[in-house]
């Protein structure tokens, strides 16, 4: 054999012996998780918000057996959309992508879904005149990963120097995450947030979020969901569970994925048999929820900026048709914490809009009135299925989050924006994340 | 800066004057590593929407050069210099993700040869310090979140051995068949599944162990 043929050769035998094995390995490894996994059991999904319907999706895509139990008369949790209050559909829940980095993200490329960067400009209302900045930079305080003490925003705020003249500016910066200023925490909402990858960029929808979820997702599940069933019992002490709602119908599944706001497993709307461990419940109640409501305000004429920060009945309001193929002046007044528990103190609609045009006439001289055509409010804490806003990191929280958010006895398990350990909490990404992890647990739980 | 450029001059002069061998590989290599391969895996899971699933990280192309100093022993040692690519893109309407991993390695080579009893074979033990890079593309262009490239950076160590076996071409170069093998114990890489999955924290841990395997052939210019 001469050099040339034996190079030849040994070159070919090389590269046989090694794609061939590699091949050979590649068709072993499985490019998704659960490939071959066949579940015959059955799962009940309660609450068909962002996490419930995402979770069933994706049971569906694996052709395992669900059923999905919605208390309210129409899907989407603190998703929700109004027609004809203007010329475009209003958002009455979750309104903004946060970040394009996520699995959401991915699905409005893959959908073609239109969505604008909502890059508008702030003002304030400090000192009883409305300025284009602040004094002093407040927003960065609260962006320090070192040194935070786990006290609350309103008294670290005074820690750094910030008196009584930013309250509700400090208020505005803690609606953000749904939550009072006095009760969020300036050193888990930073600690909690840590794993957050979706970006901060915020993006609208040119319909609405609503929109988006209802045609991507829940389209693929609906047929599985029933409606107007209030679920107040899951029985788990025997092999399969019990769920059983207020008009005494039962169900029976293997698994539970329950995925009801926090504010319902901290109130006990739910009983479970046997109770709860106690660190469960007591990790539900160190997880905040807070009062929050939007309400829209149609006007005449926009005599408003895009966004006014730091009122004292609304610490934010912003131009709601930004983002949206209108020429209507609609303006929400995104309402949270304790401003929200006292426009809600009011009791009704009308009391609740008066207090905003008085307080945004205050600010523009009376043209809030003089040019009001209606409003609509959507009180989200009185909602009787959702009780809040949206979940806040609590002072001395701890990980309260993760201990909610473990399976129980491999029957029950917690999905929803709350659970949500990995940063994106407070987001329907968020709560879609938490609905195919539970479905990862689950099938875990079963190979095991 | 002048002393810089001296010191770099009269560095490269030494380790040319008192070169052995300078050699070339290009390879085929397979890659494996598990937290990489939950992350894809899950990414899959978690988007029935995307009917084209994303490609395991397993197949990539390496090359590496390699400086051999002169030493009359069996044992001689080097610096090499490696860089590898791997891909993995799924093609799905208006969606088409690729994800692109980098590695860029500089080490220590020992190379031993004994032409009394091994013939021409020759192996090389490589330890060296490992960069990586992962980044995303989606329909061809790098994927931006808040106006900047979404991307990790990791670091690591690697440990390499592979065997070749040389063949005269002319009067100083040698060609050789190779193959090869590699473990990184450690890749520090804290936004890979950021990249990969869009969560941090929620399918892997911040770090990834690598197996590679290669097979190529390496060409060399011996004094």
């Amino acid at each position: 054999m001469d050099r040339r043929h034996f190079i030849k050769q040994s070159t070919f035998i090389s590269i046989g012996g090694l794609i061939i094995p590699s091949s050979f390995l590649s068709s072993c490894r499985k490019e998704t998780l659960f490939e071959d996994i066949k579940y015959e059991g059955k799962i009940i999904i309660i609450g068909a918000g962002a996490a419930g319907l995402y979770a069933a999706y994706i049971l569906k895509s694996k052709g395992i057996n669900f059923q999905l139990l919605e208390a309210d008369t129409n899907y989407g949790g603190r998703l929700g959309k109004i027609d004809g209050f203007a010329d475009f559909p209003i958002d009455l829940g979750a309104q903004w992508l946060h970040g394009k980095n996520s699995i959401l993200g991915d699905l409005i490329t893959k959908s073609n879904t239109k969505i604008t960067l909502d890059n508008s400009s702030e003002k304030y209302w400090f000192n009883n005149q409305i300025i284009n900045s602040l004094p002093n930079d407040i927003n960065s305080i609260f962006l320090k990963e070192d040194n935070i003490p786990d006290i609350s925003f309103k008294d670290f705020a005074i820690q750094q120097g910030f008196n009584n003249e930013y309250k509700y500016i400090v208020e505005n910066i803690a609606g953000d995450s749904g939550a009072s200023a006095s009760m969020i925490s300036a050193y888990w909402k930073i600690k909690e947030e840590e794993n957050w990858v979706s970006g901060d960029d915020d993006f609208k929808f040119q319909e609405t979020y609503f929109d988006f979820i209802d045609k991507q997702i829940a389209s693929a599940v609906k047929d599985k969901i029933i409606l107007n069933t209030i679920v107040n019992k899951i029985d788990y002490s025997q092999d399969s569970v019990t769920v059983t709602d207020t008009n005494n119908n039962t169900y029976q599944a293997d698994k539970v994925i329950i995925t009801v706001p926090v504010s319902i497993l901290k109130l006990n709307d739910i009983q479970f048999i046997p109770p709860l461990p106690s660190e469960k419940t007591i990790a539900f109640s160190k997880i905040g929820m807070g009062a929050g409501m939007k309400v829209f305000l149609k006007f005449t004429n926009k005599f408003f900026a895009e966004n006014i920060i730091g009122g004292s009945v609304c610490a934010a309001y912003a131009d709601e048709s930004i983002g949206k193929l209108t020429n209507e002046n609609v303006l929400l007044a995104f309402i949270m914490g304790e401003q929200a528990e006292y426009l809600t103190a009011l009791g009704t609609d009308v009391a609740i809009t008066d207090a905003l045009l008085g307080e945004l006439d205050m600010m523009y001289g009376g043209q809030a009135t003089a040019s009001f055509i209606a409003s609509h409010v959507q009180n989200w804490t009185t909602k009787p299925f959702i009780k809040g806003a949206y979940s806040f990191s609590t002072v001395a929280m701890g990980d309260a989050r993760k201990i909610a958010t473990q399976s129980i006895n491999k029957k029950l398990y917690f999905a929803g924006e709350a659970m949500n350990i990995n940063g994106h909490h407070q987001t329907v990404q968020g709560a879609v994340e938490t609905g195919y992890r539970e479905v990862i647990n689950i099938l875990n739980d079963i190979k095991r | 800066m002048r002393k810089l450029l001296l010191l770099s001059f009269l560095l490269l002069s030494y380790i040319s004057s008192s070169a052995q061998e300078f050699k070339i590989d290009a390879s085929y290599e397979y890659l494996y590593s598990n937290q990489w391969e939950k992350a894809i895996q899950t990414y899959n899971f978690s988007r029935p929407f995307l009917t084209e699933k994303q490609p395991l990280i397993a197949n990539g192309l390496n090359t590496s050069i390699s400086y051999i100093l002169k030493n009359e022993k069996h044992f001689k040692h080097g610096i090499n210099l490696t860089y590898a690519y791997f891909g993995s893109s799924a093609e799905n309407e208006n969606f088409n993700n690729k994800i692109n991993l980098h590695f860029v390695n500089l080490g220590y080579i020992l190379h031993y040869e004994n032409d009394e009893k091994w013939k021409g074979l020759y192996c090389d033990l490589i330890i060296s310090a490992m960069s990586s890079l992962i980044f995303r593309t989606v329909n061809g262009e790098a994927f931006v979140s808040d106006e900047t490239k979404s991307k990790a950076f990791g670091i690591g160590s690697n440990i390499h051995l592979k065997f070749g076996y040389y063949f005269r071409l002319k009067n100083k170069s040698y060609l050789s068949p190779l193959i090869s093998f590699a473990y990184t114990p450690y890749l520090y890489s804290p936004n890979n599944e950021a990249v990969i999955n869009q969560t941090k924290g929620l399918t892997s841990k911040n770090w990834t162990g690598i197996l590679t395997t290669q097979i190529g052939l390496s060409f060399h210019i011996r004094q």
